[in-house]
């Protein structure tokens, strides 16, 4: 895609995201589509990792979780101003995410699938046995200041501006991971993933670019944490847990993960369903999961593969005709 | 003091009881091609792997130019020169073809490196097929992108695994002819693993017969063929 389509769908996206924000009045909208935002950013990290490495993580809610606990514990022992524990927890998630890479992406397959399963669950189980700072199973409280980056809490927390807040974080997450993925870091990791062994005898050394991948993942996700800990002033285990991998994974594989935009499509479509089956069905879950077989079986790409497959099929049709008509 | 580009002195690769390759000396000069010939399971795919790093020595050492490169890993022998391509196509399916030889170039430090995948492109009949992905390629393209894989970077050594395997007559032909042209022009010694005898003895300077991990014969293309042992071992009593 070039710089020019790419400035000019992040405006769109922009002028889409301010429409919803000013025309969408009811507050209970507003904040479920935030918390799909919010799950979008962690989706995006989750189909990076599947995208450039060819990774499935069940673990990456410890990411999700951490970014909230980082926060949530510097805040409470008031080590640094907020702004400040926003940056260096994600740093740190970042730093953690690239050594953790280093040694876990070395494991092949489901093996790798497994380890993220239980390193995820190890913090889980720490977490909630951990009264002290954490507290434990309860979950704790963050105590953001009155006034982050600037602003008012009472201004930034108004459901249409928190909204605006994660879609303006959302898309500029997606610009930034196009522009890096453009670069010679995208073309090293795709051919990475695509056939490792050629790789090396091409000369590039695998683990460091698989590793930053895999550190990278954790870092949007992170973010996605911060997003939630803003969002609802509170962390608890259940943000580490691995039913939330699992979960984002599900709007991974519906929205699809070729796209890098297909899991945030995902996790807005898994709200959606969640919401409207919620109040019709106790077992929406049920409803979803075939949702779910019915995309795995007709389009192995998501719904972002079939949507581009659509836009092909229209952009290819009339050239065709005109080929044939010479 | 030699010439020598390329020695693999006393190799060997056993996998538990099974000796691959047994005490194999073998030897490159600047510019030379190299036929290596021999039954299935002889060891000549095992040879290349010993040689760049893909397995690790049982025994023996592997010196490019004057540097033992025994100990190092893949990536640091094909940054010194030494490439390889493979009996069993590998590419990167979901690039596209001028992508993939672009970076490898790029690895490989050559400054200009689109200059040189699209040099490399030329030579191999691929210009055409620069923007195909991979996988959307035909197998005889997929070999031959297999190889200018390996061969950007300007290699000084070249390990080919059977590159001929599949193509039809007049491909191996033009592949044959690419190949000695490439030599010359680009200064590079061969190792060729090849089935097709009209090939190995047509386009090499010298050929080395395997036989269950051993050499069992080299020499002058001419004097191979007239080698007893060889026409009894493998190239059968029509040779
Ligand atoms: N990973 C392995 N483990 C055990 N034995 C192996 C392994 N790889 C190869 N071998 C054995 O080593 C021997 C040499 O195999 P190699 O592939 O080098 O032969 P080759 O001369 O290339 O044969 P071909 O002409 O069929 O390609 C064979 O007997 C093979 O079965
Ligand atoms: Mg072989």
């Amino acid at each position: 895609m070039s710089i020019q389509r790419m400035s000019l769908n992040t405006l769109a996206a922009l002028v889409i995201g301010a429409v919803i924000a000013l025309t969408v009045s009811s507050g209970t909208v507003l904040s479920l589509l935030t918390q799909a935002i919010i799950y979008a950013v962690f989706a995006i990290g989750v189909g990076l990792l599947l995208r450039q490495n060819g990774m499935v993580s069940f673990g990456h809610a410890l990411y999700f979780g951490a970014a909230g606990y980082g926060i949530g514990i510097i805040l409470q022992l008031g080590l640094m101003p907020a702004e400040l524990a926003i940056v260096v927890t994600l740093a740190a998630i970042a730093i953690v995410g690239l050594l953790f890479g280093l040694v876990i992406v070395r494991v092949p397959g489901i093996a790798f699938g497994m380890l993220t399963l239980a390193i995820g669950q190890m913090f889980f189980l720490t977490a909630s046995r951990a009264r002290g700072l954490t507290g434990g199973a309860d979950g704790m409280s963050i105590d953001w200041p009155s006034t982050l980056f600037g602003i008012s809490q009472s201004v930034l927390l108004r459901p249409a501006n928190l909204f605006m807040l994660c879609w303006i974080v959302l898309v500029g997450i997606i610009l930034l991971l196009a522009l890096l993925l453009r670069s010679r870091f995208g073309s090293i990791t795709e051919a990475v993933r695509d056939n490792e062994e050629r790789a090396r005898f091409i000369g590039i050394s695998t683990l460091l670019p698989r590793a930053a991948v895999y550190a990278l993942s954790a870092l949007v996700t992170g973010v996605g944490g911060v997003l939630s800990a803003l969002n609802t002033g509170f962390i608890s285990p259940e943000s580490l847990h691995w039913s939330l991998s699992g979960m984002t994974l599900m709007m991974v594989v519906v929205g699809g993960y070729k796209a890098l935009w297909g899991p945030a499509l995902g996790a807005v479509v898994y709200f959606l369903f969640k919401d409207i089956l919620g109040d019709y069905a106790d077992h929406w879950m049920a409803i979803f999961g075939i949702a779910l077989i019915t995309v795995i079986v007709f389009s192995p790409t998501g719904i972002a593969g079939a949507l581009q497959k659509l836009r092909f099929r229209h952009q290819a049709t009339p050239a065709k005709a005109a080929v044939s008509s010479h | 003091m030699n010439n020598y580009v390329l020695q693999a002195e006393d190799v060997a690769i056993h996998y538990g009881g099974v000796k691959a390759v047994d005490g194999v000396s073998l030897t490159l000069e600047k510019g030379q091609i190299r036929g290596l010939i021999g039954p299935n399971g002889a060891g000549k795919s095992t040879v290349i792997d010993a040689i760049t790093g893909r397995r690790r020595l049982t025994r023996g050492k592997v010196m490019l130019g004057t540097e033992d490169v025994s100990a190092l890993g893949v990536v640091d022998r094909r940054m010194r020169g030494l490439s390889r391509s493979f009996q069993r196509t590998s590419v990167f399916g979901q690039m596209s073809v001028r992508k993939q030889v672009e970076l490898a170039s790029h690895k490989m430090g050559v400054s200009d490196s689109a200059a040189d995948a699209d040099a490399v492109l030329e030579e191999l009949d691929l210009r055409p097929l620069a923007n195909v992905i991979a996988e959307d390629l035909g197998y005889g393209e997929q070999r031959r992108l297999d190889l200018a894989l390996a061969l950007v970077g300007h290699p000084s050594v070249l390990l080919l695994d059977e590159p001929m395997a599949g193509l039809s007559v007049q491909e191996s032909h033009d592949l044959a002819h690419h190949l000695t042209a490439l030599t010359s022009r680009r200064d590079v010694s061969v190792l060729l693993v090849e089935h097709d005898m009209d090939v190995v003895f047509g386009i090499s300077d010298v050929v080395t017969v395997f036989e269950l991990g051993r050499v069992i014969a080299s020499g002058a293309p001419s004097d191979v063929r007239a080698d007893p042992r060889v026409r009894e071992a493998y190239l059968g009593s029509a040779a």
